[in-house]
């Protein structure tokens, strides 16, 4: 029975606006990138399939919008998440110090049951903007921040090279996987169909 | 709605999908096509409640579109197993409700898309127009956020499976737009359903919604085809006629923000006329400004981080095009707050600094903008906009970090005029605190004027303010150090331009009132000081201009510092005529000198009462007069007698003890053979003494014998003995100097020798062990046995 039943699993993409959040899904997704900034609005996501030694994983990805004010209806889908991909901008300090906020944000509101153990991947992107000059955030300072929050996987990359993007995700589908089950499976105390009927009450009809 | 219900209806909703999910994946595992769709349209019955709230709605909606997912993969299953999509929509028919059969034929419908069995224009087609059965907002808006997001990865997006030809892309667009159209037209309904009085409560459950909405701009956005060419003659102007069209406010305003967050710069750049133009066809509720000014704000920040697109700026003329567009809407705004209208010509102004900042006349041209909006509202009191101003001005300040940028900006005194006093002599500071922190140099008076009349609050009252009583005094303090540490930042090294520029400053400073000039005329002087030491070399003047010889300065400056002793600030002016005097020495103008020395002394015989004064005044008047070098034997006679005279009738005993011991040094100069009087040197340490005696008779008589006060005075003399001593005076024997170290040792009695006496001790007998200098011969003048 179980065996036809694919993994799915639920990750979502969190950080400052402009580091690169939807870049990196449709890289990975779809070995696309444009250098244009497009501003996200809402949430929504693209599946893609993994392959992880012979087991075939769907990764879902959600991609969220950085800027407060394009998340009008609130972060109910962080529900049921496995894995959260925290992402920031080496270029830009300020998306390397909100990861906290990201971080502890991410967890007051998915409320997951284990949250010390809840599998965080961190990305630090754009490391090919103008060779590596620009940069201000380096992988030291990063590493150590991963360290202090129970040694979260670290990977660099660039969106629009490809650099590391394949790995990152690979590890991030290892480790949603390993990420217990969030809730129960449900199981009903009585069989009854109908009960869910009474609930409705309408006044259209659709 | 009571929150506490709104939580209660969605836990029994939730628990109803989770009940109905089990069954359905159970089913799905069984392979029981059936009782899959059953259950899932009774899952998916849940979400036809009117009960909740959007935030509430939608975790419902996550949690069952999550479920929704492995019904999707089941369908594929079933495909690929030869099940056709007629039967599968026939079979989606039972479902009792139309909302859980349209979200399920949804799902089905995307599925077929991927499978190529038919055509994906006709499939999506049909999709978007079933999904018109749902008229209800709330729902329709989810049920098509749902057709959205399952149809995503299959639409020719970057890079998917599906990434056809030309007609394709179309095809998906036209959906997109269209899905985009049907959700924009449910939630406008929003605004007119339900009683007035629950407007409020709407208009906050459709600010909630709206990113439902905007989501499909996103898609369009990340659409695969939609290039320039595309957006420019389709999405854009069917976005936009949507927008125009639907004559709502809140929709108006949050889908232009979306548009230019949404899409790249470039495109906006070469769409600006289309976009600029849909500006006033908004209801005139649409707050456009913030609609402007986030276009702006983008658009800024794409100039600053690419170079290399500069070029389009200038090639597409958004400078006129934005100048253009916020004039109509100010002028179409007749209401427009005084605040608002600046903070658009700020955004502009920024733009420009951005896009232009070599074009100072685009700049003024935003300052002139500006200040003929303000013209119309008269002078501003409110604080909003007078902040919004001073954020005005300080943006070009701190672009070109030099305020001689500024000054050829000729409408910038201009909005300055607007502003409240407060604010006006606020933002004076701020120009002051660029120049000295950018080291920026003021060089020709032109600039002096210009750049006094933007300081001018601070330089002197306003108009009709005639009562200085409301300043506070710490503020007044700041505010003219200001100005104090400006002047020397108002520098020429051509001394006809400085010359030029000092008599322009002086000019301006005049105009101060009595509580400004002891502040700022000092600075002015030791300007002029300054330039005076540099056109040293007296009266042969290279340059043929009169103001320019350090006599016209010099004048000048008498006529200056005058102005000081009309305000009562006598000390003062004593201080700077002296250093007026030694500046005239160094020039060799003995006249001029001379009549610093005697307006000194008058004021010091004149204006100067208080005893403390009197001391300080004289020892500068004794220690600069020491230094003189240009007077004959008379003038400097005369000088020196005064002086001596003066010090003789100090109030207090001790204070006059010492300035006629310091007198003594009047009469010994180094540099001069002939100014080297040891006897009158002698005379005086003497006549010192001899108050000293007094002095010390009176503490004797009043305190007792074991006093040490005046023995300090004693001690001073000693020293001062010991000075003429090794410079050489003839007339310091080593009698004397015994004779004052007996009396030292008489007199502090009892009580143990003082550190002044101790170390004063221990230097003479270190010179007396002096190998060379002569100092050993000279101190062993001195029978050292007369000390312990």
């Amino acid at each position: 029975m179980s065996s036809r039943r694919r993994v799915l699993l639920k990750v979502i993409i969190l950080g400052d606006s402009g580091v690169g959040k939807t870049s990196l899904m449709n890289q990975f997704v779809n070995r696309k990138f444009s250098n244009q900034y497009k501003a996200t609005i809402g949430a929504d996501f693209l599946t893609k399939e993994v392959q992880i030694d012979d087991r075939i994983f769907t990764l879902q990805i959600w991609d969220t919008a950085g800027q407060e004010r394009f998340q009008s209806l609130g972060v109910a889908f962080y529900r049921g998440a496995d894995c959260c991909v925290l992402v920031n901008d080496v270029n830009v300090m300020k998306s390397f110090e909100n990861l906290n906020n990201w971080r502890e944000e991410f967890l007051i509101q998915a409320s997951p049951s284990d949250p010390e153990n809840f599998p965080f991947v961190l990305l630090g992107n754009k490391t090919d903007v103008d060779g590596g000059k620009s940069r201000v955030v380096s992988e030291k300072k990063a590493k150590a921040w991963c360290a202090s929050k129970g040694n979260i996987p670290y990977f660099e990359t660039s969106a629009k090279e490809g650099f590391n993007v394949d790995a990152a995700f690979e590890c991030i589908t290892k480790n949603a996987f390993k990420n217990e089950p969030e809730e129960e499976p449900y199981m009903p105390d009585t069989i009854d169909v109908a009960r869910g009927q009474q609930q409705r009450s309408t006044g259209c009809e659709c | 709605m009571i929150a506490d219900d709104d939580e209660k209806w969605l836990a029994a909703a939730t628990s109803a999908v989770k009940q109905n999910a089990f069954y359905m994946q159970r089913a799905i595992d069984s392979n029981n096509l059936k009782d899959a769709l059953k259950f899932s349209a009774q899952m998916l019955g849940e979400l036809r409640t009117s009960k909740l709230s959007p935030h509430k709605y939608y975790e419902l909606y996550i949690r069952a579109s999550d479920e929704l997912r492995s019904s999707e993969m089941f369908f594929r299953d079933e495909t690929a197993r030869g099940c056709s999509i007629s039967e599968l929509y026939e079979l989606v028919q039972h479902a009792g409700n139309i909302l859980p059969r349209l979200y399920l034929l949804c799902t089905i419908g995307s599925v077929y898309i991927k499978s190529k069995d038919v055509t994906a224009k006709d499939i999506l087609k049909d999709l978007v127009e079933m999904c018109r059965a749902v008229q209800h907002p709330l729902r329709g808006l989810f049920l098509r956020s749902y057709l959205a997001q399952v149809t995503r990865d299959k639409l020719p997006s970057i890079g998917s499976e599906l990434d056809g030809d030309a007609e394709t892309r179309m095809d998906a667009l036209e959906f997109v737009l269209q899905n985009f159209t049907e959700m924009n037209k449910l939630w406008v309904r929003m605004q007119h359903q339900g009683p007035a009085r629950e407007k409020e409560k709407r208009e906050k459950e459709r600010n909630e919604l709206r990113d439902l909405v905007g989501k499909n701009l996103h898609i369009l956005g990340q659409l695969e085809g939609v290039d320039l060419v595309v957006y420019r003659d389709t999405v854009l102007p069917r976005i936009l006629e949507q927008v125009v069209n639907c004559k709502d406010e809140l929709a108006q305003c949050y889908l232009m923000d979306c548009i230019i967050q949404v899409f790249p710069d470039d495109f906006h750049l070469q769409t600006l006329d289309v976009l600029l133009g849909a500006c006033p066809q908004l209801q005139p509720s649409v707050d456009i400004k913030t609609v402007l000014s986030g276009l702006m704000e983008r658009l800024s920040n794409y100039a600053a981080s690419s170079v290399e697109a500069l070029p389009n700026f200038l090639q597409v003329d958004a400078f006129s095009k934005l100048n253009d567009a916020i004039g109509k809407v100010v002028e179409a705004q007749v209401d427009l707050s005084a605040s608002a209208s600046v903070t658009l010509y700020l955004f502009l102004l920024k733009f420009t600094l951005h896009v232009h900042s070599d074009r100072l006349d685009y700049v003024d041209q935003v300052l002139g903008s500006c200040v003929s909006q303000l013209s119309a509202t008269g002078k501003l009191c409110d604080d909003k906009a007078s902040k919004q101003i001073v954020a005005f001005l300080s943006a070009p300040l701190e672009k070109y970090n030099d305020v001689v940028t500024i000054l050829k900006l000729t409408n910038y005194p201009r909005v300055m005029e607007y502003l409240d006093h407060d604010t006006n002599k606020a933002m004076a500071i701020i120009i002051i605190q660029s120049i000295l922190k950018n080291d920026t140099r003021i060089a020709t008076a032109d600039e002096v004027d210009a750049l006094f009349e933007l300081i001018k609050g601070l330089i002197k009252d306003f108009d009709g303010l005639t009562d200085n009583d409301e300043v506070d005094e710490e503020d007044f303090q700041e505010e003219q150090n200001s100005v104090a540490r400006l002047v020397h930042f108002l520098y020429n090294d051509d001394p006809e331009e400085m010359s030029k520029i000092i008599f322009r400053v002086r000019k301006h400073i005049l105009t101060g009132g009595p509580k400004r000039l002891p502040l700022t005329i000092p600075p002015l002087v030791f300007s002029a000081l300054k330039l005076i030491r540099r056109l040293r070399g007296g009266d042969e003047n290279p340059f043929g201009d009169d103001t320019s010889t350090p006599q016209k300065i010099l004048q000048l400056l008498t006529e200056t510092v005058e102005v000081l002793s009309d305000v009562s600030a006598s000390e003062l002016a004593l201080r700077l005529y002296l250093q007026c005097a030694q500046a005239a020495n160094d020039c060799e103008l003995e006249t001029v000198a001379y009549e610093f020395f005697t307006k000194a002394y008058l004021l010091y015989e004149e204006e100067i009462s208080d005893s403390k004064a009197q001391v300080t005044a004289l020892r500068l008047i004794i220690g600069t007069l020491q230094r003189m070098r240009v007077f004959n034997v008379e003038n400097r006679d005369i000088l020196t007698q005064k002086a001596t005279g003066y010090s003789a009738k100090l109030l207090k005993k001790p204070d006059q003890c010492r300035a006629v011991y310091e007198c003594a040094h009047l009469y010994w100069v180094e540099e001069g053979e002939n100014l080297k009087d040891g006897e009158r040197v002698v005379l005086c340490l003497k006549r010192a003494q001899k108050i000293a005696d007094a002095v010390q008779k009176m503490t004797n008589a009043s305190r007792g014998a074991s006093s040490t006060g005046s023995v300090s005075l004693y001690v001073e003399l000693l020293n001062k003995y010991l000075y003429f001593l090794e410079k050489g005076n003839p007339q310091v024997t080593g009698e004397t100097i015994q004779g004052l170290a007996e009396l030292i040792k008489i007199e502090k009695g009892e009580s143990g020798a003082g550190s002044f006496i101790t170390s004063t001790l221990r230097y003479m007998e270190f010179q007396r062990q002096q190998e060379d200098g002569g100092m050993n011969e000279k101190y062993q003048k001195i029978k050292m046995e007369w000390f312990e």
